[in-house]
């Protein structure tokens, strides 16, 4: 069973800066990726703020329309190409291989240069303040509005920028899935994976064959601003409606690259705090394939009232996809049911993301009636609803499983109480920044404004939304400050604190490099579980807890 | 680590709190409808969204529920000393919330298809037949005959775009064409429920029939896709009145507008470059103003009577059209002087012809209802 | 995407077997060649979707005199004189063919067959980038020119991009053949490579059907 004793532990992350930039471990740039991340993540929740504090009263207060305009286009796009799908797929680059019982990647030094392609193309694009004014287009980029005729330099910039992250996005799916199918442990068949690593599996997948072809609609873009093309402006024989429709064929996937690892960290979460296995595996991974696939055939659901789509099929397509999405929803809480729930952290976070994402799901429904959608589109409905799937989804359940790891990847558990502060804080702030914002579209408000009339009755559902909106940023402050006061005194974490069931918690904390001393026998999807209860699976409690609840 | 005190239920309290709070507004509050509707379209959107969201607040309520009774029935406990039941799943009940939600989703399909239909639907001879073009940032109105031609027009046989509202009759069809000779926006009334996109090369048509009870109302509109620096200003009006409300108006258009003169032609800016306009002979008195983010930067200027003077205009907005004319009295006064448009960013040394002192008004003409300001001669 | 499926499964792999699965099966860096070759085809199915799309909404294409002027037309009248084409095709095709020979070559250990075969493949991609360069400067439109001049010089320009790269990575094989790296059981590169260059044939073949044929 044992595999080749590689090397000793050594006192792993103490290192120089040199050894953290040529790293080609797969657990530094795993850390590398989440801690350029958060911090793309920090830059762009001081954006939102900018956005929520012109948008509390009426009238221009802080940010003239062109600045505005350059914020929430750069909140958007650094959310998701800088923050997001990174920062998921910085855990999955940390976890994955370890869950496998993997060694390495499978290509390590294409994911060191994944990894620096990403501050490299969000420079890039951060470098557009510098030159007369970002992108302002909004995320979406639409053509006519991003030719050069309406916008500047801030927009090539945005441009090669993205065609950058994309590349990044692209190596790195090759690399998971050369990975996955390529360098398990023996033992481990692709029915005993953890649900994370089939949801990696299938975000790869959707990297793989949705990233190019934006990166394709990316280079039709920087022709037609740059060479004189002739791809996206009707006003030289180009079509409008093509952006759009080639940009959305990677932009609604993209949402499930954003979703699908979060759904991933989720479940193997929810059984650990509920000391239970998870809910219908298969059914999980067929419902994760089922969504990755569906994903392909639902982009036009955001061009409903451009009036140059096949409605009935694309809504038909959208409602479906809530199927397989409510599969999974039912088996997380089938996984509750006859627990025995520990709320630690990473649990409060991972039940803060089943509640948040149901309402996330349930909004999304009302934009799949496409008559419905003619009313919601593009108001702050829309806004609600892509927050409550990428905040109360993506993000809650990336913090559920930055708590869970964190000792993993540290040696050090982060503080409970300053866990707890934070949950509660970003919870209720979640709720009032994003809540009051499905009324708000009903009410006609549309998104991408910079003032709103005072008449319009928006002024105290916007403060509400506002005042949510910096709560959300206090819920930071006990964050950082635990992670600081973690690094140095936090409680030392052992092998596997959490009693989990996945083989990374089998090696140290952090483990050394190439992971793994010898690798436990594979008997199930829980070989941890099994050597833990080994010939006694219905025996006396574990003595950690043994000795906490008596 | 896992203490069991009340930090542990203190932590959980809010999450079933808020989400209860979350619910009960669901419910109560009013917010979570969309205004009422005022068009035969706009009814069957209502009534479809109706449908959508009793089903989903019955969803919501009934899986927050589980979610929220599991956390409190299934919470450890100090007595949980054993390994609860390693349940692994159950095909039976997978096999059930597959159906059901299945069956609920095709339910929804069908009705919105169905109310699809109804919206969707188009009139064989609608009363009326607008075409609305949107341009940064603005609204303009033309009112087209069965031929599909303009039917209020100039005195040199051009179509006369009507800024800013749209009068529709109530109680009849009307037929609307949506152009843009620019980027892509989108034409949105809240209370029709409906909005649909101004894509330029691809003209968008659509039918809509206010309630005949609503004649003599107001609607307020909106550009609904993110168009540049002045899209959230670019709103208008619909204004409903009755049929025969609305044809006394329409001719009164019709001939208001073959009366009405060109602007003179020794207003017109010189066509050259901006550099030809530098060179040519300056005025004893030279104005400055600028346009940025679709408004002026002075509310107020002030010009000797009776000479001629210079207005040296800056547009700062990338591509977008902005000028000045100079109205007598008020902006909607006759046209002294018309500058010609230019796109930003650019600039142009206007030479405006002597003017009789007295009050005018500065107005861009693309953006008639926000960029305004008050011209003294004297 | 086109492993099988035993070679998907390899529960007997060592798990330090990083770069190189011994137990059989397609190799990590063929797998990571095709999974990347996936991506390619969807960037150029992006491109090619693009074509269809501007194609579709235009009447008639190529655009007629009516549109364009007689002698732009003229021009734009690809149909009429694909013969050049064609001889690139040709050549492309051949040294699809001369690639695989140094593949067969390779896998008996045959070096100079190897050597033979890469560098006659190299020469005919130069030879193909010399004709496609001489090719544009003879067509007498650009980029600019329309809908139909940007869709051609993008689709053919980013296939030229693909044959330069392939290229390169012909010249290191070349190099690296020469030095004597390779053997049967080790040459994974060439390959890999060699996987590239029939894809950059198979995707010259579409362009080819799409532009002078269709």
């Amino acid at each position: 069973m044992a595999t080749t004793a590689l090397h000793p532990a050594v006192p792993a992350y103490r290192s120089g800066l040199y050894e953290w930039i040529t790293t080609t471990d797969h657990k530094k740039i795993g850390i590398l990726y989440v801690v350029n991340s958060l911090l793309f993540f920090f830059i762009a929740g001081l954006l939102a703020l900018g956005v929520r504090a012109e948008l509390a009263q009426p009238k221009v207060q802080f940010f003239a329309p062109d600045v505005y305009n350059q914020l929430f286009t750069m909140h958007g796009t650094v959310m998701i190409f800088l923050f997001i799908i990174p920062i998921l797929a910085g855990f999955a680059n940390y976890v994955v291989p370890l869950q496998i019982g993997a060694p390495d990647m499978a290509f390590p030094r294409i994911n060191a240069l994944s990894f620096w392609m990403l501050p490299l193309g969000g420079i890039l694009m951060f470098t557009g303040f510098a030159t007369g004014g970002a992108a302002a287009e909004g995320w979406t980029g639409y053509s006519p509005l991003a030719q050069r005729a309406y916008s500047g330099t801030g927009t090539d910039l945005w441009d090669v920028g993205l065609v950058l992250i994309g590349t990044s996005s692209i190596l790195g799916a090759v690399n998971f899935l050369t990975t996955i199918f390529k360098m398990r442990a023996p033992g481990l068949t692709m029915f005993r994976l953890p649900i994370l690593v089939w949801t990696v599996l299938v975000t790869s997948v959707l990297v793989l064959m949705a990233t190019p072809v934006f990166t394709s609609a990316l280079i039709m873009l920087f022709i037609d601003r740059n060479y004189g093309g002739h791809f996206f402006d009707p006003a030289t024989g180009g079509n409008a409606i093509l952006w759009q429709n080639v940009f959305w064929f990677y932009s609604h996937p993209a949402v499930y690259v954003m979703v699908l690892p979060a759904m991933g960290m989720v479940s193997e979460i929810l059984p650990v705090f509920s000391r239970k296995p998870l809910f219908g595996y298969k059914a999980f991974v067929f419902a994760t394939a089922g969504i990755g696939a569906l994903g392909f055939s639902v982009w036009a659901h955001h061009m409903f009232t451009t009036g140059a789509v096949f409605l009935p099929f694309f809504s038909l397509m959208t409602f479906l996809i809530a199927v397989p999405t409510g599969v999974k929803m039912f088996n997380w809480i089938a996984t509750l049911f006859r627990g025995q729930l520990i709320f630690a952290t990473p649990m409060l976070f991972a039940l803060g993301f089943l509640t948040m994402f149901l309402i996330g799901g349930i909004n999304g429904a009302f934009s799949a009636a496409v008559p419905v959608d003619f009313a919601l589109h593009d108001t702050y409905w829309v806004v609600a609803h892509l927050h409550y799937v990428l905040f109360g989804g993506s993000v809650f359940g990336m913090f559920a499983g930055l708590y869970y790891w964190f000792p993993k990847m540290t040696g050090r558990l982060l503080n409970e109480a300053l866990g707890k502060v934070h949950f509660v804080l970003m919870f209720i702030g979640f709720n009032l920044t994003f809540f009051p914002m499905h009324m708000l579209g009903l009410a006609g408000m549309p998104r991408r404004v910079a003032d709103y009339s005072a008449n319009a009755g928006w002024s105290e559902l916007n403060l509400l939304a506002s005042i949510g909106g910096f709560t959300i940023a206090a819920s930071m402050l006990p964050f950082l400050w635990n992670v600081m006061l973690s690094l140095r005194n936090g409680e030392i974490a052992g092998d596997d604190p959490w009693e989990a069931n996945t083989l990374e918690w089998a090696t140290t904390s952090p483990p050394p490099p190439y992971n793994f001393d010898h690798l436990p026998e594979i008997r199930s999807e829980r070989p941890l579980f099994d050597l833990r209860h080994a010939g006694a699976a219905h025996s006396a409690l574990p003595a950690k807890y043994a000795e906490t609840h008596s | 680590m896992f203490r069991t005190t009340p930090t542990r239920l203190a932590s959980v309290l809010p999450l079933a709190v808020v989400a209860l709070m979350a619910s009960g507004c669901a419910s109560m509050i009013p917010g979570l409808y969309p205004p009422a509707p005022v068009t035969t379209q706009g009814h069957d959107i209502g009534n479809l969204y109706d449908i959508v969201f009793l089903i989903a607040a019955a969803i919501f309520f009934v899986v927050e529920g589980f979610i929220i009774y599991a956390v409190i029935r299934y919470r450890r406990r100090p007595t949980d000393t054993e390994l609860p039941p390693q349940i692994h799943g159950n095909n039976l009940v997978e096999i059930i919330w597959t159906v059901i939600p299945t069956v609920i989703v095709a339910y929804l399909f069908v009705v919105s298809w169905q109310t699809l239909n109804t919206v969707e639907a188009t009139s064989q001879n609608p009363q009326v037949h607008v075409l609305a073009i949107a341009r940064r940032f603005s609204w303009s109105f033309e009112y087209l005959g069965p031929d599909g031609k303009s039917l209020v027009n100039g005195p040199d046989g051009k179509a006369v775009e009507l800024p800013g509202t749209m009068v529709v009759p109530a109680g009849q069809t009307v037929r609307l064409s949506l152009h843009s000779p620019d980027v892509i926006h989108a034409f949105y009334v809240p209370q029709f429920l409906f909005k649909r996109d101004v894509v330029p090369g691809h003209e968008n048509t659509f039918d809509f029939t206010v309630d005949a009870t609503d004649a003599g109302q107001t609607f307020r509109g909106q550009c609904a896709e993110l168009c540049g620096v002045g899209h959230q200003g670019m709103s208008f009006e619909v204004q409903a009145k009755t049929p025969a409300e609305f044809d006394t108006w329409l001719q009164q258009q019709i001939t208001q507008a073959k009366a009405v003169p060109s602007p003179p032609p020794s207003g017109k800016a010189p066509s050259g470059s901006p550099g030809a306009s530098a060179s040519a002979p300056s005025a004893a008195v030279s104005l400055e103003l600028t346009a940025k983010n679709v408004a002026f930067d002075k509310t107020s200027l002030d010009a000797p009577a009776n000479q001629p003077f210079d207005i040296k205009f800056t547009n700062d907005d990338q591509g977008t059209q902005h000028n000045v004319d100079i109205h007598k009295d008020s902006p909607t006064g006759q046209v002294v002087f018309d500058g010609e448009v230019i796109t930003g960013p650019d600039t142009r040394l206007y030479q405006v012809t002597p003017l009789p002192a007295g009050t005018y008004a500065f107005v861009c003409k693309v953006h008639p209802t926000t960029m305004i300001g008050t011209l003294t001669v004297k | 995407m086109t492993a099988s499926g035993h070679a998907l499964t390899t529960e007997h792999s060592p798990v330090a077997g990083l770069a190189h699965d011994t137990r059989g099966g397609i190799s990590n860096p063929i797998l990571g060649m095709l999974l990347f070759i996936t991506s390619e085809v969807m960037f150029f199915a992006g491109l090619f979707g693009a074509y269809f799309t501007v194609r579709a909404s235009t009447n008639p294409w190529p655009p007629g005199p009516e549109q364009v002027g007689e002698e732009m037309a003229e021009k734009f009248n690809l149909h009429a004189d694909p013969y050049l084409a064609a001889l690139l095709t040709v050549v492309l095709v051949t040294s699809s063919f001369t690639c695989q020979l140094a593949i067969w070559a390779i896998r008996k250990n045959d070096r100079r067959g190897l050597v033979r075969g890469i560098a006659v493949t190299l020469i005919l991609g130069i030879l193909f980038l010399v004709g496609q360069a001489y090719d544009y400067s003879q067509l007498g439109f650009g980029l600019t020119d329309g809908t139909f001049g940007t869709t051609f010089f993008t689709l053919t320009g980013f296939h030229g991009a693909h044959v330069l790269g392939g290229t390169i990575m012909l010249s290191v094989i070349l190099y690296r053949a020469m030095a004597g790296q390779f053997s049967a059981r080790h040459h994974d590169a060439v390959e890999a490579t060699s996987i590239y260059w029939h894809f950059v044939d198979v995707v010259w073949i579409a362009l080819f059907s799409t532009l002078y044929i269709l």
